[in-house]
């Protein structure tokens, strides 16, 4: 028959197709990827490992019984096909074999729920906690806020809040204490640990610990309005004396521009235009009283990034654009685990011997977000369109600057390092 | 359907019933309909006892409720019950007299029951909790309200059917109607019931 | 109204004249009168024929699905490349909350109800449903509904919030278009469609079964609908507390979900989940019935095990009620819940597991006509399969705090939806196409139809799951080249695939519409019982006669229509199956006992009336109180219309000619 000739043909198309996706899953499963950043299945520290050590045997498992079913519907087309034979025999089951059926799946769930229970309990130990770090989010920007006491063996003596980029010391169970001000978010290194959601209201932990320093790239991943998709993290691990050094910068005290210069213009701008709603901390107006954002004022949320030290990170407005230049960025993401602490340190100064110039700082992308940040973001700022929010933005607007003013304030920001 | 009977009665499953189950659609309907509701009133108040003793700075459950007043129309309501099982029983009997009469009764004992509720929200409302003023506002009002709305929807059912048998418009059989309604109704009843307990009587 | 329901002494007017009497039923209060017309677009827009209204639904349920597809199609055109523009952030939001939102509640669901419609009293052996005014009421609100829905797209924007809206994502200041209203006040129309479908049919299934229909001789599509029904029964009042509380606080200012006073986001996850949980099975098990129909006809076998998955379908649904927290694995709900949830998530994959057994059983030492409705149920079983067992890649939930929210899942649910549901469908489509039309859908078309929809589904939804694992989060209107690897991990290279593969779909789907255009006007009829059928809905003409049978079949077994064409003979000490009866002389020996008296309930007004006056109410809601005033009193008008209109009264029995002329063009007459 003409019907059963194409069946077999197609037939074995598809088994091609699935021998090839088998491949595809087997390779998957080995986890041979090469600089996907966020790939499940390259654990870098204990948490996600345990993840990992739970989730692969049941992908295996999947694989095993997906392959088994496909091979005996295969099987069946081609051995039953229509080929003249008697109408079979009107059979409407065979109990024993289908208990058998039932049981079966039945025991190898039981043997994988175990070690999901088991998994589940040790995910939230809190026990062993040696440093805690606030996470809060927000529309579309992460803030993490160091209290002080002991992180690992450093001792943070002054509260320290950045954004992006969440920095922790190796081997260290970090505990993330995880909450939001707006909508829901949720936290996610995949190569650290699962997501947990930052519900407003509600405070979650998530266990952090890294093995060795490096970068780790996450994205926010419940879904949390307009630019959800550029709300992105990053957690960075240090071993604990690089760590020191970067707790040691966050706290040091303001550095004032050199009078006269282009930044020390900047920091009058910047006191005009920026800090309505972003800290820099330390900073004080001419009459010596320190300047404090309000940007409760100004923002759904109430909060924006706290920009004392961002020339430390490597990626501003949600960890969606680079400061780093392409090139530097890919040394930083390339550079072995030994020397990755060392270059991280100097931020958008790496390369930069005299500590002056800045061959590795992106500017062309600073500006053009000084220019107009929804241009780069979508974000719920147009000043006509607020009644919904009661006058306030969630985001930041347009700020109309002009390029002398964008000038000063990029040399005034470049010192906060 | 004379057909399907004959067949019915060949396999001697059913005798002179035919509905699969020997209860009439209608009712089978309404029994569905009430499962339904069930879980309507389920999460209503399980959104009710989530959120009871959230209040905020307005006035809680607890300062706020007239158990007395309450137990008052709550008792009226439970009497309503009991004026529908004789509008049952007197449209079982076929004496439209006896049905208008108790149907007409438990109509005004719910209506009773409405106007309590009314002056119970006008009450608490000039004590200061508003739809918009906790969550335990807006929880108490959705609850309470739903129920009401259930009861106001009964009334109107009730003086229809009233205004219905008079002028003798109703298809088939009246007694299945009155009876149906009245499962409607003892439901609402009975919802009540439970409200009262959870909402009123045990403490937030 | 049920027409069944006429106690048996019934045949009150057996009139002397043997004409049909065209009767114009009585009129109540004047204006409350029933229609008669029942020829032209009168016929469709007051039927309460179950059919009519099957095919209805299943129309406009094709047409959303287009609607959904296009959507679908600008989402992959969106993302096929890193920080793409074809969509901006906004207008990519809403799409994909438009798409989920349409897909399940717009396609899926009411194109089961189309099936369910259609073939639930004929697979049962009745007349029509338990309330056809109520079944007609159903689908023209499900109609409204869905245009109500999508007028949105036109009036300030849709919703934006994701099918799921979570709270507080979803309340007026996080999203200040009237979107999310739309979609509430949609949801609560379609659900009110589905509340008082499933009731009808519920009823239909319990109450109106043919003699000799125990429960356990119901053709398994019946039984899978049945149980959905119960579903949707207890789970859309779920969803409806869930709506209500929202569009309070939209609309009047109610603090359900405001954090500032308290309220705990969680309220809606959970109300949303008891539902959505329960929805899943409400889209897939319509779909598991239809190919437990297409693949005994087609293995010339009965379904291997009928008891066990008809219980195992029961178990889903009641299983089902137990596991919406694993939609929550990440929501932070501790780790005492997280782990029951997860234990119970993987109990629900057993009877799932015997559904796939028995029917790869079924297939088994039968004798396999590869039609294109068999290979589309073949088709599900290989799709499903894939879908469910990366299910159980999530059910454990330290993996799945991993996967959720990634394309991962994305590429597990629409193997389950689009392999499993929408492939089910199509296999019906095939399979009863003949039944619905008297006409064959042509097969070479089918089978193209098939393959570029298998191969488009492996192309779209396959390397999903590479994407979600190598962390590509969903819901993102742009995705950046940083994310992506190299080699085999180069995840701009399978979105690409992904979007193609969205496309080859698309033709797939554009060859039924074409198929379907074809089919229509060639005027070659199908054979009475093409595919050599089982069930009792063949037992009729094709289509059948507006009254379904003309007599009422009594079942003495499962398969009824099979053991009626077919009887095991001894030949040299053997059993052998014979085929003792053609299709044709089963339905002859039916027809010569045709019932005297048929009655059949008269069209109706007030159906598209009442469905008609909800939508004004929730546009009243959203724009202006007048239009909620006006709604109301259409809406109080028309209940009391449909309550005081007179019933299918005895003067509108129909007796069939003496002379036993054709009966269905007569008793269109007056229907």
């Amino acid at each position: 028959m003409d019907r059963s000739e194409s069946n077999v043909r197609t037939l074995g198309r598809k088994t091609k197709q699935y021998a090839w996706l088998a491949a595809g899953a087997a390779a998957l499963l080995a986890g041979c990827a090469k600089d996907a950043p966020q790939d499940t299945f390259r654990p870098a520290g204990p948490n996600a490992r345990d993840i990992d050590t739970v989730a692969r045997p049941v992908f295996w498992t999947a694989l095993v019984v997906a392959v088994i079913v496909v091979v005996a519907v295969g099987y069946a087309m081609w051995k039953y096909r229509d080929r003249g034979q008697d109408i079979p025999e009107q059979t409407h089951g065979n109990p024993k074999l289908e208990i058998a059926l039932t049981i079966l799946p039945a025991i190898i769930l039981a043997a994988i729920s175990v070690p999901t229970v088991a998994t589940v309990f040790k995910l939230d130990k809190k026990d062993d906690t040696a440093c805690i770090i606030n996470v809060t989010g927000q529309q579309w920007w992460w803030e993490y806020d160091y209290p002080t006491g002991k992180c690992g063996d450093v001792e943070i003596t002054e509260p320290i809040v950045t954004s992006g980029e969440l920095v922790l010391p190796i081997d260290t169970p970090v505990l993330l204490r995880i909450t939001s001000r707006d909508v829901i978010h949720s936290y996610w290194i995949p190569r650290l640990n699962g997501k947990r959601d930052a519900v407003p209201g509600r405070l979650h932990t998530l266990r952090m610990q890294a093995d060795e320093p490096g970068i780790y790239m996450g994205q926010c991943t419940e879904f949390c309005g307009l630019s959800h998709s550029r709300m992105r993290e990053a957690a960075i691990s240090l071993t604990m004396a690089d760590f020191q050094t970067w707790v040691d910068n966050q706290t040091a005290e303001y550095s004032a521009p050199e009078a006269g210069s282009l930044a020390a213009i900047g920091e009058s701008t910047y006191i005009a235009q920026c800090s309505k709603c972003h800290q820099v901390n330390g900073l004080a107006n001419a009459d010596g009283t320190p300047v404090l954002a309000d940007p409760d004022q100004y923002v759904v949320s109430g909060v924006a990034p706290n920009l004392s030290k961002l020339m430390t990170r490597t990626a501003f407005a949600g960890w969606t654009f680079d400061l780093l230049t392409e090139e530097c960025r890919d040394e930083l993401w390339r550079a072995p685990s030994a020397e990755f602490g060392a270059l991280y340190l100097q931020g958008v100064y790496m390369h930069s011997p005299d500590g002056v110039a800045t061959p590795c700082f992106d500017e062309a992308r600073l500006r053009e977000w000084l220019r107009d940040p929804t241009a780069m973001k979508p974000m719920f700022a147009d000043p006509t369109n607020l009644e919904s929010t009661g006058g306030k933005y969630r985001g930041m607007p347009n700020l109309n600057l002009n390029e002398d003013q964008i000038d000063e304030l990029i040399a005034y920001l470049l010192d906060r390092k | 359907m004379a057909d399907t009977a004959v067949h019915t009665a060949d396999h001697g499953a059913h005798g002179a019933h035919v509905t699969s189950t020997g209860l009439s659609n209608n009712k089978l309907a309404m029994w569905m309909f009430l499962g339904s509701e069930c879980l309507l009133f389920g999460g209503l108040i399980s959104t009710y006892m989530l959120y009871r003793g959230r209040h905020g700075s307005g006035p809680g459950p607890n300062q706020i409720f007239d158990i007395p007043l309450t137990s008052v129309s709550s008792f009226v309501l439970l009497m309503s019950s009991l004026t529908m099982v004789l509008a049952v029983n007197s449209a079982k009997r076929h004496d439209d007299r006896g049905t208008n009469l108790w149907l007409v009764a438990t109509g005004l004992l719910g209506t009773v029951f409405i106007g309590g509720q009314v002056y119970e929200f006008t009450t608490f409302y000039n004590e200061g909790l508003g739809f918009t003023t906790s969550l335990f506002g807006s929880s108490f009002y959705t609850l309470t309200g739903f129920h009401g709305v259930h009861v106001t929807v009964g009334i109107v059912m009730l003086l229809s059917l009233v205004g219905i048998i008079n002028r003798s418009r109703i298809p088939g059989d009246k007694a299945e109607v009155v009876e149906m309604i009245g499962l409607y109704w003892h439901f609402v009843d009975v919802v009540w019931v439970v409200i009262f307990t959870l909402v009123y009587l045990i403490p937030a | 109204m049920a027409i069944i329901e006429r106690p048996s002494a019934a045949p009150a007017v057996v009139t002397d004249d043997a004409a049909p009497a065209v009767v114009t039923p009585s009129a109540a209060l004047g204006i409350f009168h029933r229609p008669v017309a029942s020829t032209g677009w009168k016929s469709w827009l007051f039927t309460v024929d179950h059919k009519k209204l099957g095919i209805m639904y299943g129309v406009v349920a094709m047409f959303f699905f287009l609607v959904g597809g296009v959507e679908a199609l600008l989402i992959r055109l969106q993302l096929a490349a890193p920080d793409n523009t074809v969509l901006s952030a906004g207008l990519y939001n809403e799409m994909f909350t438009m798409h989920a939102t349409t897909m399940v509640f717009l396609f899926v669901m009411p194109m089961a109800a189309a099936f369910a419609n259609y073939f639930l009293p004929l697979q049962i052996g009745a007349r029509d449903v338990a309330f056809p005014r109520i079944n007609a009421f159903g689908f023209w609100l499900f109609l409204f509904g869905g245009i109500f829905l999508n007028t949105s797209w036109f009036l300030g924007g849709a919703a934006d919030g994701g099918w799921f809206m979570y709270s507080p994502n979803s309340s007026a200041l996080f999203s200040p278009t009237n979107g999310v209203d739309f979609w509430v006040m949609g949801l609560q129309l379609t659900g009110i469609a589905s509340l008082v479908g499933s009731i009808n049919l519920i009823v239909t299934v319990l109450n109106m079964r043919a003699p000799g229909m125990t429960l356990m001789r119901m053709p398994v599509f019946t039984w899978m609908v049945l149980v959905v029904q119960f579903l949707l029964l207890f789970a859309l009042p779920v969803i409806t507390v869930a709506l209500f509380l929202l569009s309070f606080q939209r609309n009047f200012g109610a603090t359900f979900f405001d954090v500032n006073q308290g309220a705990d986001p969680l309220l809606w996850q959970h109300l949303f989940w008891i539902f959505g949980h329960p929805e899943v099975y409400i889209i897939i098990l319509p779909s598991f019935g239809i190919i437990s129909e297409v693949l005994p006809t087609f293995a010339r076998k009965p379904l291997f095990g009928y008891k066990f998955v008809v219980f195992s379908g029961a178990a889903i649904g009641f299983v089902g009620w137990g596991v919406w927290a694993h939609h929550m694995f990440a929501s932070g709900l501790g780790p005492v819940s997280v782990a029951v949830f997860s234990v119970a998530t993987m109990l629900i994959a057993i009877p799932t597991g015997v559904k796939i057994c028995n029917w790869t059983l079924t297939l088994w030492g039968g004798k396999l006509q590869f039609t294109t409705a068999m290979m589309f149920a073949i088709g599900v079983i290989v799709l499903f399969t894939i879908g469910g067992v990366t299910g159980v890649t999530h059910a454990v939930a330290p993996s799945d705090t991993q996967q959720t929210d990634t394309y991962h899942i994305v590429g597990h649910f629409h193997y389950v939806i689009v392999g499993g549901a929408v492939m089910g469908l199509f296999a019906g489509f095939y399979f009863w196409w003949p039944k619905m039309f008297g006409k064959l859908l042509n097969e070479r078309l089918g089978l193209w139809n098939f393959w570029l929809m298998f191969f488009g589904i492996n192309m779209t939804f396959g390397p999903m799951h590479i994407l979600g694992l190598q962390g590509q989060p969903r819901r993102m209107a742009v995705w950046p080249d940083k994310l992506t690897g190299d080699g085999f991990f180069d995840l701009a290279f399978w979105n690409k695939i992904a979007t193609l593969g969205s496309f080859t779909i698309a033709v797939g789907v554009l060859l039924f519409m074409i198929n379907v255009f074809v089919t229509a006007r060639k005027a070659e009829k199908a054979p009475l019982d093409p595919w050599d059928a089982r069930t009792l809905e063949w037992i009729t003409a094709s289509p059948p006669k507006e009254h379904n049978f003309d007599s009422i079949p009594t079942i003495h077994a499962l398969d009824e229509f099979f053991h009626r064409k077919y009887e095991e003979v001894e030949v040299d000490g053997q059993h052998k199956l014979v085929r003792v009866r053609t299709a044709e002389e089963v339905l002859a020996a039916e027809e010569a006992k045709a019932d005297a008296h048929i009655h059949l309930p008269s069209p109706s007004y007030w159906p598209i009336v009442l469905a008609f006056s909800l939508p004004i109410m929730a546009y009243g809601v959203i724009f202006n109180l007048m239009l909620l005033v006006a709604g109301s009193a259409l809406l109080l008008l028309a209940m009391y219309g449909w309550a005081l209109e007179p019933s299918v009264a005895d003067d509108s029995d129909y007796d069939p000619p003496a002379d036993g002329g054709s009966t269905s063009k007569e008793l269109a007459t007056h229907g």
